[in-house]
C-alpha cells in the first residue's frame, strides 16, 4: 500500500514538474500582454449585461526631476519607459533596484527611445537637491533617467494608477513600505510588463522585453 | 487520494528545495540577509552611493573597528579605495556576538583574502569598547 502511494505521488509530482517546465518554455516566445490601465464599462444591451474592457493610456502627470526639470506625460511621448517607486534613504530593497535599473540604463545607453522614471515616495526628505546628489553618485543623467519628486498625494495616486503598492508605514524600515516592481510602458503608454526589480533574472527578462517592444515597433 | 496529493506536494517541495540547496556558512547567510541589499551580491557596492566591502582597503585597515561599525552604524565622510563616500549606514542591534564574528570573518577572509580568522575574543573586546 505504502509503495503504491509512493509511486502515485511520484508520478503526480513529475506531472506537476512537467507542467511547470512547459509554462517556462512558452514564455520565451510569447507576445507581451496588455496590462492596463483599463476601464471596465458595464452596459445593458437588449436586457443583457455586457462588460467591456477598454484599454486606456497612462494618465497625464507632472513631477520635478533631479535637475529641476518638469517631467510630464509629454516627456514620454515616443518613448518606451521603465518606471518604479523608491526613496533615497531606503535601507532595504532600493539599492538593489537601483543597481538593476542602472544595468538597464547602461545596456540601452545608445537608445534615446528608452527612458527611466523613478518616483520618490518620500517627498518630505527627497528634495530636488537630494535627488540631484543621489543621481550624481549613481552616475546618471536626467536626459534619460528622471528621479522625480512632487506633491505627496500626486505621487501616491500615480503609484495606484500604475497598480504599484506604496505607502507610508511607521513600522517599515525607513518609514515606507513599497513594492520593488519595475513597470514596462510602451510608446502608446500601455503597461506591458511588471517585473521584480530586485531580481537579476527578472530584469534580464525585462531587458529582452524592452528589445522586443523596440523591434515590434520598428516594423510598420 | 487526498493523501496521495499531499504526498506528491511534499515530494515536489522536496525536489524544489533540494535543487536550491547549497551548504553555506553562517557568515555568508547573514551577509545575504543583512548586508547584501546595499553592498550587493559580491560586495562590490553601488557607484558612489555605497562603498564596496569586498577588496576594500577600509575593511583591511579597520579590522579592530568593524564589529563596532556593524553594531552602531556609521555616517559622514569616509574614504574607501580612494573614493569619498558620504552616506549613512544604520547600526544593527539584533546580531549576537557570534553572528557578528561569523559575518566579519566572512567579509575579511572570503571577500578580502585575509588569512587570520576573526575571533570571538576580538569581537567581545571591541564591542565592550563601543557600547552605547
Ligand atoms: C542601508 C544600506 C546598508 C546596509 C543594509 C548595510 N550597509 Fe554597510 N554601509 C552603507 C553605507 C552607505 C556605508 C558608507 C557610510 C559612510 O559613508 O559613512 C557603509 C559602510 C560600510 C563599511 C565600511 C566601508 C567599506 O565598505 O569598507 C562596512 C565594513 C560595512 N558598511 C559593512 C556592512 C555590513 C557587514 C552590513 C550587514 C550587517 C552592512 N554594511 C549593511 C550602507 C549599508
Amino acid at each position: 500500500m505504502k509503495q503504491r502511494i509512493y509511486w502515485k505521488s511520484l508520478s503526480v509530482s513529475l506531472l506537476l514538474i512537467g507542467f511547470l517546465a512547459e509554462g517556462c518554455e512558452e514564455s520565451a516566445s510569447r507576445p507581451l500582454p496588455l496590462l492596463g490601465p483599463y476601464e471596465v464599462n458595464d452596459t445593458i444591451i437588449d436586457g443583457m449585461l455586457n462588460t467591456d474592457t477598454t484599454f486606456t493610456a497612462v494618465r497625464p502627470f507632472s513631477f520635478t526631476d533631479q535637475d529641476g526639470n518638469e517631467v510630464t506625460e509629454v516627456t514620454t511621448n515616443g518613448k518606451v519607459y521603465i518606471t518604479d517607486f523608491f526613496f533615497t534613504s531606503c535601507p532595504t530593497i532600493c539599492p538593489k533596484m537601483k543597481q538593476q535599473m542602472l544595468r538597464l540604463y547602461n545596456d540601452f545607453e545608445d537608445n534615446d527611445d528608452v527612458i527611466f522614471l523613478s518616483h520618490s515616495i518620500d517627498p518630505k526628505r527627497d528634495s530636488v537637491a537630494r535627488l540631484h546628489d543621489y543621481a550624481e553618485k549613481l552616475g546618471i543623467s536626467s536626459e534619460r533617467w528622471h528621479l522625480m519628486t512632487g506633491e505627496r498625494d500626486d505621487i501616491y495616486s500615480m503609484a495606484k494608477h500604475y497598480m504599484i503598492a506604496a505607502q507610508e508605514d511607521k513600522l517599515a524600515p525607513g518609514g515606507y513600505a513599497h513594492s520593488g516592481a519595475f513597470l514596462l510602458v510602451d510608446k502608446s503608454k500601455q503597461i506591458r510588463g511588471i517585473y521584480d526589480g530586485t531580481s537579476a533574472e527578472e530584469v534580464d527578462q525585462l531587458k529582452e522585453d524592452i528589445q522586443k517592444l523596440l523591434n515590434d515597433e520598428a516594423q510598420p | 487520494m487526498k493523501r496521495s496529493l499531499s504526498y506528491s506536494i511534499a515530494a515536489l517541495l522536496l525536489v524544489l528545495i533540494s535543487c536550491d540547496y547549497k551548504p553555506r556558512n553562517q557568515g555568508r547567510v547573514l551577509y545575504e540577509k543583512e548586508c547584501q541589499s546595499c553592498h550587493m551580491e559580491n560586495g562590490q557596492g553601488l557607484g558612489k552611493l555605497i562603498p564596496p566591502v569586498a577588496k576594500s582597503d577600509y575593511v583591511v585597515n579597520h579590522r579592530e573597528g568593524i564589529a563596532c561599525l556593524i553594531r552602531n552604524g556609521i555616517e559622514g565622510e569616509m574614504m574607501v579605495n580612494g573614493q569619498l563616500y558620504t552616506g549613512k549606514m544604520a547600526g544593527n542591534s539584533q546580531l549576537t556576538e557570534i553572528e557578528i564574528n561569523n559575518l566579519v570573518h566572512y567579509i575579511l577572509v572570503d571577500l578580502n583574502d585575509q588569512k587570520d580568522p576573526y575571533q570571538i575574543s576580538e569581537v567581545r573586546a571591541q564591542l565592550e569598547r563601543c557600547k552605547q
